[in-house]
């Protein structure tokens, strides 16, 4: 580790990849988004597939699923984990080659496997239907974005490691662990594979990727991001750093357990639903001081709330993210399980996480981070303003939505007439759920539209513009020695 | 500054809802004036109208038939509403008043009810819609009056506990964050009631 002070002449931080990136998030986005209000739109209309495999509900849901979590929200996390890793080491990312690498080809994997989901290649397991040429691919291509991350990370000039990093590396190391164990397979021909587990085993493993992937991928990942972003918006150090400690390391041991809340009163042993519920309890409380922290944090810097339009976006996904973080721990306990289990407050809840945690929060983030890649105003603050509205009525109404139809399913699926018999049949209850879900294509559509005004507003920032080369400062003797 | 609050000015939320805030600003009621003139009738009002919708009607959840419930369980159900209706409201000032300090605002609780009774009126009001219970019809009207009450609650909060439009802002998002959590908290409830035999007949 260098001791003096000083930075050689060449120097910079590599930031035309994080940009690189965040545009191609900004795509995915819109691309992902839109898939997703196709298939609401389906479920109103069914005749919107018009008889195409290639647009039926089965292959665009997981095209829309696939692009949302790996096109838009691995590349703003690879951009903003390459953006903060090498502010707070103050040093430019190692290998900057094999980071273009990794980010060129990573969307080129997102763009190929999207292909084959609608071609109706499909593995069969949520949020892992790619099949095993795309499994291997996404295992390097994971390998060579934890090289880039911790080789900074060891290049460090700075001798404490930023919290925000220790949620990267988290979600580096987890998601690379999730991913191998849940895709290994038996290769029958090169698009057909099958699983090397069976039965409720294999539901296990599954979930056990399933909820993690939601853990360390669309949480943790994502608290790297506030970890960095929110303090730098705010001016401000984060409230409590010795709590930001605790709650890592509390959410790290307490999310892994809890994946077989999924599989509540299915096949597998009791003593592992009952486990999976107790700790989906106890994650409640690392979810909420990490939620505090940042409300906390952001308290005192309202004054930045008059110039900074990206501010909003993030105050308002710590409120999402409490709701989530508390709507999941109770979704978990059995007895409302019963009830919630395979209706639409499942879809509902999974929304108020990613339009009201994970979509705002970038929001916020790409609204700050793009305009300091080129050195220059946001083209419209305006325009921001109206998409942060946009944003909370599309997904307001999204929740309210699934929230109705879900308990009305629930209810109606359990309901029992004087002889103890079902009293609806399935099909009469789906019959009666497609005014809850237009009223759903309605938000989607709304958060869409404030999607594409936001890639419209950070395209024109960055367009003709050059990405600014900023050095590192220089690091005092006692901040290399702490 | 008065001390009491004049019971038409809740009419003028609807059309003048400025004037409502800016004649709050110079108010400091007694918690309990607005408790027992204010915040105990907008409780009352769902489970009653959902009392008289129900036992009339039987909640349309989408199914064939309508379902109906015995009248004492109907009215164990309605006064769980109730009272989860009061604790709302009131823990909802009662955290409100807890923030303040946070974001330098206005510390009497009394305030911080009326606040509430501000954000809750459209919505107590619009629950007339219980009387016709048809869930998506509910839906449907309560999701425009959840939507006047936000405004009401984004644009009244920085006037009536007299603090900058951006501390406000930050306030009435913490206290969205706090009003989804019991809006899941009373579904969760909800359908822990019906697990245990309270409610609709279910087959868990």
């Amino acid at each position: 580790m260098m001791s003096s002070k000083e930075i050689p002449e060449d120097e910079y931080y590599h930031d035309s990849v994080v940009r690189f990136l965040v545009m191609c998030s900004l795509v995915w986005a819109v691309l992902g988004m839109a898939a997703g209000v196709y298939v609401a739109a389906e479920l109103v209309w069914p005749d919107l597939g018009f008889n195409q495999p290639w647009l039926s509900y089965g292959r665009v849901r997981t095209l829309h699923t696939n692009g949302i979590i790996f096109g838009f929200g691995v590349s703003a996390l690879m951009a903003t984990a390459f953006y903060s890793v090498q502010r707070t080491c103050h040093v430019p990312l190692r290998l900057p080659r094999l980071a273009w690498f990794t980010a060129v080809a990573w969307q080129l994997g997102v763009l190929a496997g999207g292909i084959s989901l609608l071609a109706g290649i499909n593995a069969g397991k949520e949020y892992a239907e790619l099949e095993w040429p795309f499994d291997i691919a996404i295992t390097l291509l994971w390998i060579y974005f934890g090289i880039v991350f911790f080789a900074t990370i060891a290049n460090r000039r700075i001798k404490p490691i930023y919290v925000s990093n220790w949620f990267y590396g988290a979600l580096i190391i987890v998601i690379a662990m999730l991913h191998v164990v849940n895709s290994l397979a038996m290769p029958a021909t090169l698009f057909k594979s099958y699983s090397l587990y069976a039965g409720s085993q294999d539901a296990i493993v599954q979930w056990w990727y399933g909820h993690n992937a939601v853990g360390f991928l669309l949480t943790g990942g994502f608290l790297g991001m506030m970890y960095y972003f929110l303090p730098k918006h705010a001016d401000r150090p984060i409230w409590s750093y010795r709590l930001s400690i605790v709650a890592f390391w509390a959410f790290t041991y307490s999310y892994i357990w809890a994946g077989p809340h999924h599989l509540h009163y299915s096949s597998i042993p009791d003593w592992v639903q009952n486990l999976a519920m107790v700790m989906s309890l106890i994650l409640l409380a690392p979810s909420w001081a990490t939620m505090v922290n940042g409300i906390m944090t952001v308290s005192g810097a309202w004054q930045k709330l008059r110039t900074d339009p990206a501010l909003k976006f993030i105050v308002l996904s710590l409120a999402f993210y409490g709701l989530a973080t508390f709507e999941g721990p109770m979704m978990a306990i059995k007895s409302v399980n019963v009830v919630s289990h395979f209706t639409d407050w499942t879809i509902g809840h999974v929304h108020s996480g990613a339009l009201g945690w994970n979509a705002l929060i970038t929001f916020g983030t790409f609204y700050f981070l793009v305009p300091r890649l080129v050195g220059a105003e946001l083209y419209s603050v305006r325009l921001a303003n109206i998409h942060f509205w946009m944003a909370l009525a599309g997904t307001m109404l999204y929740i309210l939505a699934m929230w109705g139809a879900g308990v009305s399913q629930g209810l109606l699926w359990l309901s029992l007439d004087q002889i103890g018999e079902l009293t609806f049949s399935f099909k009469d209850i789906m019959a009666s759920m497609p005014p809850y879900y237009l009223l759903r294509l309605v938000a989607g559509l709304i958060f869409l539209s404030g999607a594409v005004l936001m890639t419209f507003n950070l395209m024109m920032t960055v367009k003709g513009r050059a990405t600014v080369r900023i050095r590192p400062p220089a690091v005092s003797t006692s901040a290399v020695q702490s | 500054m008065r001390e009491t609050i004049q019971s038409w000015l809740f009419f003028r939320l609807l059309f003048k809802p400025t004037v409502v805030f800016e004649e709050l600003s110079n108010t400091r009621p007694s918690p309990y004036s607005v408790f027992f003139r204010f915040i105990l009738w907008l409780a009352v009002l769902p489970p009653v109208f959902s009392y008289i919708g129900t036992s009339r009607y039987g909640w349309n959840i989408g199914g064939a038939e309508p379902l109906f419930m015995t009248p004492g369980n109907l009215l164990v159900i309605s006064i769980v509403y109730f009272f989860a209706l009061l604790f709302g409201l009131v823990s909802t000032a009662l955290i409100a008043q807890w923030m303040a300090g946070t974001y330098g605002a206005r510390h009497s609780l009394g305030i911080h009810l009326a606040l509430v009774t501000i954000i809750a009126a459209p919505l107590a009001v619009g629950s007339a819609v219980h009387l016709y219970p048809h869930v998506f019809i509910n839906v449907l009207v309560l999701i425009p009056t959840l939507m006047w009450s936000m405004y009401l609650l984004y644009r009244g909060l920085p006037v009536v506990l007299k603090i900058s439009p951006e501390r406000g802002m930050l306030m009435a998002s913490s206290l969205i964050g706090w009003l989804l959590v019991a809006a899941v908290s009373l579904l969760g409830l909800s359908v822990g009631l019906w697990g245990s035999g309270i409610g609709p007949s279910v087959g868990v």
